[in-house]
């Protein structure tokens, strides 16, 4: 019983620290890069990626016993690029500023390895339940590092926090002060860097290393 | 049974159905909205370029605003097309007007605003609302830093119209007529030059004789 809990703890938290898909398996790189410029942004992206991996993982183990095994990487994207759309057309429906931010990378989610590589990878093999968990763990994991790349980059680009100003007015050059925002930070080399900071601090924890 | 060819087919084809009814049930029941949201959003656009939008208007503020605010003129340009466009202020002292532009971008349509004083050649304002340029580069021109820089820049130059175009880098010298540029974006402003220049010789008939749209 003890063992059963255990490994269903670990489908869930291993992709939060250990196996996160961002920073232990590198993938999901190029959304992780385009969408951290502001963390409302990140946010949004992050719930999307939960909807769509936890329902892809659902379906595909729901269905696993069904589907052909010689088409199922079709099949597999068909089931990811449905979730997709449903999530982009609610986002245009429902929050029509942020999904204009976003433009291109919701849709992207299809082409997000995370997603078809949890599908082939676990969802195949496990049940059900075992299978929504482990994409709500990896799609957190994904989040997790978004909104702390996003938090940084938000922070030292835009001295803001989700939109409310954290650096006092009076610190800025232009009021006098000596602080200046930091450009680097709203494009895309600031987050290569923060990415490559967290990438360091987390394997310097966990002790991991590559081959 | 599983591998066989015909089971394969008829799992492949139903998912499709399946797939395509989904979404085709979720895009009509979503429909409404998502045009409500991108009407609201021309109007802001509107609003914005004559600077009469402010942070955290609602919907109905917005709406309110600028069905008391702007009317709508129909002129035929140069090219002998129909032109809507947008008259801000009391009809016997118009404040600015807001012309449609939209021409080629790298990887789509781009379609903005651009709103001229009174004296039809100072800007007063520029957004483009609806384009595909790529994200973080070309992307940018619809950022406010980018905007702001074409506020107060004329499009005559001693009678003869120049626009207002989009430099290469930084302006060396400072011009009424030439905003900095974007780094990483040289087509995307090429194309926003184009459409620019070609949009407002298309109005010129308009602009060189205001007395024509009564």
């Amino acid at each position: 019983m003890t063992m059963v809990k255990a490994k269903t703890f670990d489908t869930f938290l291993g992709p939060l620290s250990r196996s996160n898909p961002i920073t232990t398996q590198v993938l999901g790189i190029c959304s992780a890069l385009a969408v951290t410029v502001k963390m409302d942004t990140a946010l949004v992206m992050t719930g999307a990626l939960v909807f769509v991996l936890v329902g892809s993982n659902t379906i595909v183990a729901a269905l696993r016993d069904l589907i052909p095994s010689r088409v199922r990487i079709i099949v597999m994207l068909t089931i990811i690029a449905t979730l997709v759309i449903v999530i982009d057309e609610l986002l245009k429906a429902y929050v029509y500023d942020i999904s204009k931010q976003l433009s291109i990378f919701v849709g992207l989610i299809i082409t997000n390895c995370i997603v078809l590589g949890r599908a082939e990878a676990f969802a195949l093999k496990n049940s059900v339940p075992a299978s929504a968990l482990d994409g709500l763990g990896n799609a957190l994991g994904y989040g997790l590092i978004l909104v702390l790349v996003a938090a940084a980059r938000e922070l030292f680009g835009s001295g803001t926090l989700l939109g409310f100003q954290i650096i006092p007015d009076f610190l800025y050059a232009e009021n006098g002060g000596w602080y200046v925002n930091n450009g680097l930070m709203i494009l895309a080399p600031g987050a290569f860097i923060i990415l490559g900071l967290l990438i360091w601090l987390q394997r310097t924890i966990n002790g991991y290393t590559e081959e | 049974m599983k591998s066989s060819n015909s089971y394969t087919y008829i799992f492949v084809i139903a998912m499709a159905i399946v797939s395509a009814l989904m979404l085709s049930v979720l895009k009509i029941s979503l429909q409404e909205r998502q045009e409500f949201n991108k009407l609201l959003d021309t109007r802001k656009n509107v609003l914005k370029t004559v600077g009469a939008l402010k942070a955290g208007m609602s919907d109905m503020a917005i709406e309110e605003l600028y069905q008391s605010k702007f009317r709508k003129n129909v002129v035929t340009d140069t090219e002998g097309r129909e032109r809507e466009y947008y008259i801000y202020g009391s009809s016997d002292s118009p404040e600015g007007y807001v012309l449609p532009v939209s021409g080629k971008g790298v990887w789509s349509t781009i379609n903005g605003f651009i709103a001229l004083e009174s004296d039809w050649n100072t800007v007063r304002g520029i957004s483009f609302y609806d384009h595909g340029e790529t994200p973080g580069l070309g992307g940018e021109i619809e950022k406010d830093f980018f905007s702001d820089r074409f506020v107060g820049k004329k499009i005559f130059r001693d009678g003869k119209l120049v626009s207002v175009t989009i430099a290469k880098s930084k302006l060396t010298k400072p011009s009424e007529h030439a905003v900095d540029g974007l780094s990483g974006a040289s087509l995307t402003t090429g194309a926003v030059n184009r459409l620019l220049r070609d949009d407002l010789e298309a109005y010129l008939g308009m602009l060189k004789e205001p007395d024509r749209e009564e």
